[in-house]
């Protein structure tokens, strides 16, 4: 499959990147591993005449401690045992992501990007087009939702939940200068599967910081997918948390794989904290979660079915952060 | 368009016209006539595009080439010392890890990464380091054991 025809552009510094995004005309995109844009603009979904490769951009690679150049690649990061044993969970999650091959080009900053997904949407141009194409690219309806004008497209990445537990935050660059915001303020919870996050125009993402308190934190990562490598998540549950004879010091959980974008439950683990874990209070914990989230049947599994699995993953994930006393929360 | 590409392909300088848009797998097999590196799905699902850039298995139906610009690719033609085979291909030979041989390039390019990195994998290390190859005909169980052999020196 060839590409269309567009203009390749690479900067070397942060500053060259954002003044070059301000002056291209009919758009552009910004290219780091290539693994999820380059598929997309070979099925032709959604191509622009410029691409702004940005690993050329020294600043942009690598970890120094808590802070992770967005173009980091994922393969690198698994080699990378200090990484590993100070951010288990994240290492699952890292670890599950593609395959060990894709890994090798994938970056963490593309995985925190990456496009949402729908089985109506990653699909051939002459499959589309027989079908009638969508909101999402080139049409004006919904194959999934068709009484609504929105998309329902799929948070895919699973480093993002993984990242968000340990209270990460990212730094962003554009025409306005640089800011950095937690991780999850990125993401548009009021928008869709199209209007997915809150970069603006010509922004990019140029590291990952986590701070003092995720090292060493307990995490873990759990994904439901067909098969055990290629597969996207069909949901990814992360936890971070400590939990100390079985009272609760800190608990966090987020999900990716279920909506539009990825998200953490707060107001459902917030009143464990203190108190005493029971069987019956994960149980609680986990039914809640399910029934806060909305997937739809967009992607390979039945959304009733991955609901369920949420439940059994939180269940899983509050035991391997401390074993509950007497249970057998599995 | 762009100056023409420079980069070094199994050890000898190649300068070639090459739009931006080229794909690296299109630059190989079809601008270099380089067809050992496979098309399977073109789009990262199966691993016979397997070449090295710097030494690092990649997948070269996901890699633009202008990112390999100054850049070592190795390919399966480039893999073998002299004429014979490595140690990877002689296993797979002597096991029958090769059936149609449609995947056996990207798989040869894989194993072979990971023996120079880690000499002698556990079986554990090795499914895991090939779950980005698929192949169709050989259900891995040869594929796996000539992976093990070629780490023994070809005697197990
Ligand atoms: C076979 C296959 C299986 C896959 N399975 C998974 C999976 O299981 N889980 C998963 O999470 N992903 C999966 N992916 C998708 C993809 O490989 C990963 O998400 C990867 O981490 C994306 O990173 P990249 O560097 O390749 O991104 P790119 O493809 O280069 O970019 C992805 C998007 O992010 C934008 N972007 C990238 N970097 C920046 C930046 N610094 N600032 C602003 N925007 C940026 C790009 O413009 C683009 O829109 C899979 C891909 C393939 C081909
Ligand atoms: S959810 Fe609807 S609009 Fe969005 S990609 Fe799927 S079919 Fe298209
Ligand atoms: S052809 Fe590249 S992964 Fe299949
Ligand atoms: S030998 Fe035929 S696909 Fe592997």
């Amino acid at each position: 499959m060839h590409l269309h025809p567009f203009e390749l552009h690479r900067p070397t510094t942060v500053e060259e990147t954002v003044r070059l995004a301000r002056g291209l005309p009919g758009g552009f995109d910004w290219l780091a591993g290539g693994t999820d844009l380059l598929p997309n603009y070979k099925m032709h979904l959604n191509v622009r005449p410029h691409l702004i490769a940005l690993g050329g951009v020294d600043e942009l690679r690598g970890r120094s401690g808590g802070r992770v150049g967005a173009m980091t690649r994922l393969g690198d990061l698994e080699r990378d045992s200090e990484f590993g044993a100070s951010y288990p969970g994240l290492a699952e999650a890292i670890g599950e992501v593609a395959t060990p091959l894709v890994r090798e080009s994938a970056t963490i900053g593309g995985n925190l990007l990456v496009e949402t997904r729908c089985f109506f949407f990653n699909q051939s141009l002459p499959w589309r087009e027989s079908l009638g194409y969508c909101l999402k690219a080139d049409g004006d309806r919904c194959h999934v939702v068709p009484q609504k004008v929105k998309c329902y497209a799929t948070f895919s990445g699973d480093v993002a939940p993984a990242l968000a537990v340990l209270d990460a935050r990212v730094e962003v660059a554009g025409p306005d200068g640089r800011r950095s915001v937690p991780l999850l303020a990125l993401y548009d919870a009021a928008g869709d599967g199209i209007r997915r996050t809150h970069l603006g125009p010509g922004e990019l993402l140029v590291a990952i910081d986590l701070p003092d308190s995720a090292r060493g934190m307990p995490a873990n990562y759990q994904k439901l997918r067909v098969r055990p490598a290629f597969d996207f998540p069909e949901l990814g549950l992360a936890a971070a948390g400590r939990i100390v004879d079985g009272r609760v010091e800190s608990l966090a959980l987020a999900a990716g794989g279920l909506e539009t974008y990825p998200r953490r439950f707060d107001e459902l683990t917030g009143p464990l904290l203190g108190e005493r874990l029971s069987e019956e209070r994960i149980r609680a914990l986990a039914e809640s979660v399910r029934l806060a989230v909305r997937p739809v049947h967009n992607t390979f599994l039945a959304p009733d079915y991955r609901r369920r699995m949420v439940a059994v993953f939180v269940r899983r994930a509050v035991a391997r952060l401390g074993s509950v006393p007497g249970g057998t929360a599995g | 368009m762009s100056a023409p590409l420079k980069v070094r392909i199994n050890g000898q300088p190649i300068e070639s016209p090459c739009p931006d848009e080229r794909i690296l797998l299109d630059l190989l097999r079809e601008d270099l006539n380089l067809t050992g590196t496979k098309r399977g799905c073109d789009l990262g699902t199966c691993g016979c595009c397997t070449v090295w850039i710097d030494g690092r298995p990649t997948l070269s139906c996901l890699t633009l080439a202008r990112s390999a610009e100054g850049r070592e690719v190795t390919t399966i033609e480039g893999i073998s010392p002299g004429t014979g085979m490595n140690d990877v291909q002689r296993a797979f030979v002597e096991k029958g890890a090769t059936q149609c041989g449609f995947c056996t390039p990207g798989f040869v390019m894989t194993a072979t990464a990971l023996l120079r990195d880690r000499p002698h994998p556990s079986r554990e290390e090795i499914v895991r380091a090939i779950s980005g190859n698929l192949c169709r005909c050989t259900g891995y169980t040869k594929i796996i054991e000539a992976v093990e052999s070629a780490a023994s020196g070809g005697t197990s």
